[in-house]
């Protein structure tokens, strides 16, 4: 199971059941712990549902006690390709 | 030795040229403290530093790093006035208005150019890592406070860029968050050198921006990066340290870093391309500036030193050096802006505990409304975006000693004839005071506190006579006083 953690300014931005593009981080421990992805995904507050967790901050840093499960369906390339 | 000899031996500026040699001398003097457990980059190193910065202690060396054998951390470098001391050959002891007349003495000096030398000879080479061994996360890089947006790679450091047509250099201090393994992002406002730099001409024509992010500098080297100097940062570095900075071209750009720095970061700044960065611990005390797409840097090349140390200044409430020595320096160019401009000024300076948002000016009050228009040129001038408050005291108070400032605030400041609002200018995200909608396009106001007697006030009549045992005492009642003070039955004052 991987850990994933989003910074949100709004808990709305966690819609359930709905395809969502977001930046996530990951909590994996090791040397790339933090670093992020944009990916596709789905959230649920169902812990059960999705084979992820992820962990919440609002726009200042605080932890949320929100806890959610997720899918990361695809990863989404935005970086142009002269830069990759 | 001849005289002349002798002259030139003593007035030689004895810095530490390296961040090495910067650690060593503050180890000597007893200013940093060599941590030899293991350390976790995730929070425990920065927490290190932000305890030893609120209790302005011993900056801390932590050499050995969890999950990066080989490297280390500095921290806190300058977040004292001893370090800054050592960082420019001075005695540890120096008292602030000393620290302050030798950085004047210094960067009033004849620029002297720095020297580009050898690849070969360059420590910052020893280590090249290129293509698809470039990872940020081969760099211990910290995560500095819990909560950050992510893992800071630079927090005391030097982005150096140069304008492709004017050909300047620009050495700034603006922060970057690790996004992945080959992304940076940073917060550069649109007033800032490179936000004018890419506002004015990458960003039109659509140009990638090629950057260097050095870190782990000399100290003179980040105190330079730091400094609000209209003096290109690599003159100003020889003019700080008395020799040439030694520089050496990028791997895979023209551009030029120190040579002695631990580790330099190669890449270019995407006109295109924008990821989040923040929020992150900032030198107001507060997280303040909304996590947003920011400026975005990409990497294409990491070099270091064998045993690289990394440099962490974690910001926070006071005192960390983001503090202190933007204070330090924004006050004296201020200083030197009045003078330029033919004002009185007996001194200037912003008290590292007003995170550099107050400016206190000293100045003989010999015609009417001179504190607006220290106001209005302070506020004018490219630094006015970082402070927003003047406070104008006489020549006689002085600006060192908060509580003659502070009472010469609350009993000459009229509240309605000397405070001096000014609206609508320009601020940055990061002052806590502001609403939403002025972080988000970085307005600001000001506020000028005017604590001078009026000129047209009778000076013998109309002007209050200050009450202090300096003031009101004969000199031969007071040198009595002052001899017989342990006769008294007191003990000897310091």
């Amino acid at each position: 199971m991987n850990q994933w953690e989003v910074f949100v300014m709004d808990m709305a931005e966690l819609a359930e059941g709905k395809d969502l593009a977001l930046s996530i981080r990951t909590l994996n421990p090791g040397r790339h712990k933090y670093t992020y992805k944009h990916v596709r995904c789905q959230v649920s507050t169902n812990l059960d549902k999705h084979p992820d967790r992820l962990q919440v901050r609002m726009g200042r840093g605080q932890l949320s006690a929100a806890k959610f499960s997720i899918q990361v369906i695809e990863e989404i390339r935005r970086l142009p390709p002269q830069y990759a | 030795m001849n005289s002349t000899q002798e002259h030139k031996h003593v007035s030689k500026i004895s810095a530490p040229r390296s961040n090495r040699e910067f650690i060593e001398a503050c180890v000597q003097a007893g200013d940093a403290v060599r941590i030899k457990q293991e350390v976790d980059w995730e929070n425990e190193a920065g927490a290190i530093v932000r305890r030893a910065c609120e209790l302005g202690a011993a900056a801390p060396f932590m050499e050995r790093i969890k999950d990066y054998p080989g490297f280390s951390y500095f921290g806190a470098p300058l977040s004292t006035y001893r370090r800054m001391a050592i960082s420019l050959g001075m005695d540890p002891a120096s008292s602030l208005p000393e620290i302050g007349k030798e950085y004047l003495r210094r960067t009033n000096s004849e620029p002297i150019a720095p020297v580009t030398i050898d690849r070969k000879d360059a420590p910052c080479k020893e280590n090249i890592l290129m293509g698809a061994d470039v990872d940020l996360c081969k760099l211990p890089v910290p995560l500095v406070h819990d909560g950050d947006g992510g893992r800071y790679v630079g927090t005391w450091h030097a982005v150096v860029t140069k304008h492709p047509v004017r050909g300047d250099v620009n050495w700034g201090m603006y922060r970057q968050m690790m996004f992945d393994s080959r992304t940076m992002s940073g917060a550069v406002f649109p007033f800032s050198d490179l936000g004018k730099q890419l506002s004015e001409y990458y960003l039109p024509r659509g140009l990638s921006c090629p950057f260097a992010t050095a870190i782990g500098l000399s100290p003179l080297a980040a105190m330079a990066a730091c400094a609000p100097s209209p003096i290109p940062e690599p003159e100003l570095v020889g003019m700080l340290s008395g020799e040439p900075a030694r520089l050496v071209k990028c791997e895979t750009n023209d551009l030029e870093v120190p040579a002695d720095a631990e580790i330099i970061i190669e890449g270019e700044i995407c006109p295109d391309y924008k990821v989040e960065e923040g929020p992150f611990g900032e030198y107001t005390g507060y997280r303040t500036s909304p996590r947003d797409f920011r400026v975005t840097f990409r990497v294409n090349c990491i070099t270091y030193r064998n045993n690289a140390t990394m440099t962490i200044s974690n910001m926070g409430v006071p005192q960390d050096e983001g503090q202190l020595l933007r204070s330090f320096s924004l006050g004296l160019e201020l200083e030197k802006l009045l003078r330029s401009q033919g004002i009185p000024v007996t001194g200037v300076y912003m008290h590292p505990r007003s995170t550099h948002h107050m400016m206190i000016v000293g100045v003989k009050p010999t015609y009417s409304g001179i504190a607006q228009q220290i106001g209005q040129l302070a506020f004018g001038s490219k630094l006015g975006p970082w402070f927003h408050m003047v406070m104008v005291v006489d020549d006689q108070t002085d600006i060192y000693n908060w509580d003659e400032v502070y009472h010469a605030f609350c009993t000459r400041c009229h509240p309605e004839n000397g405070i001096h609002i000014y609206r609508n200018t320009t601020g940055t995200p990061l002052y806590p005071f502001a609403t939403p909608q002025e972080r988000k396009y970085s307005i600001g106001s000001k506020v000028v506190f005017d604590c001078l007697w009026p000129v047209d006030w009778d000076k013998i009549n109309d002007v209050p006579t200050l009450v202090s045992f300096k003031n009101v005492y004969p000199q031969d009642i007071q040198d009595r006083v002052l001899a017989n003070w342990t006769a008294y039955g007191y003990p000897q004052v310091k």
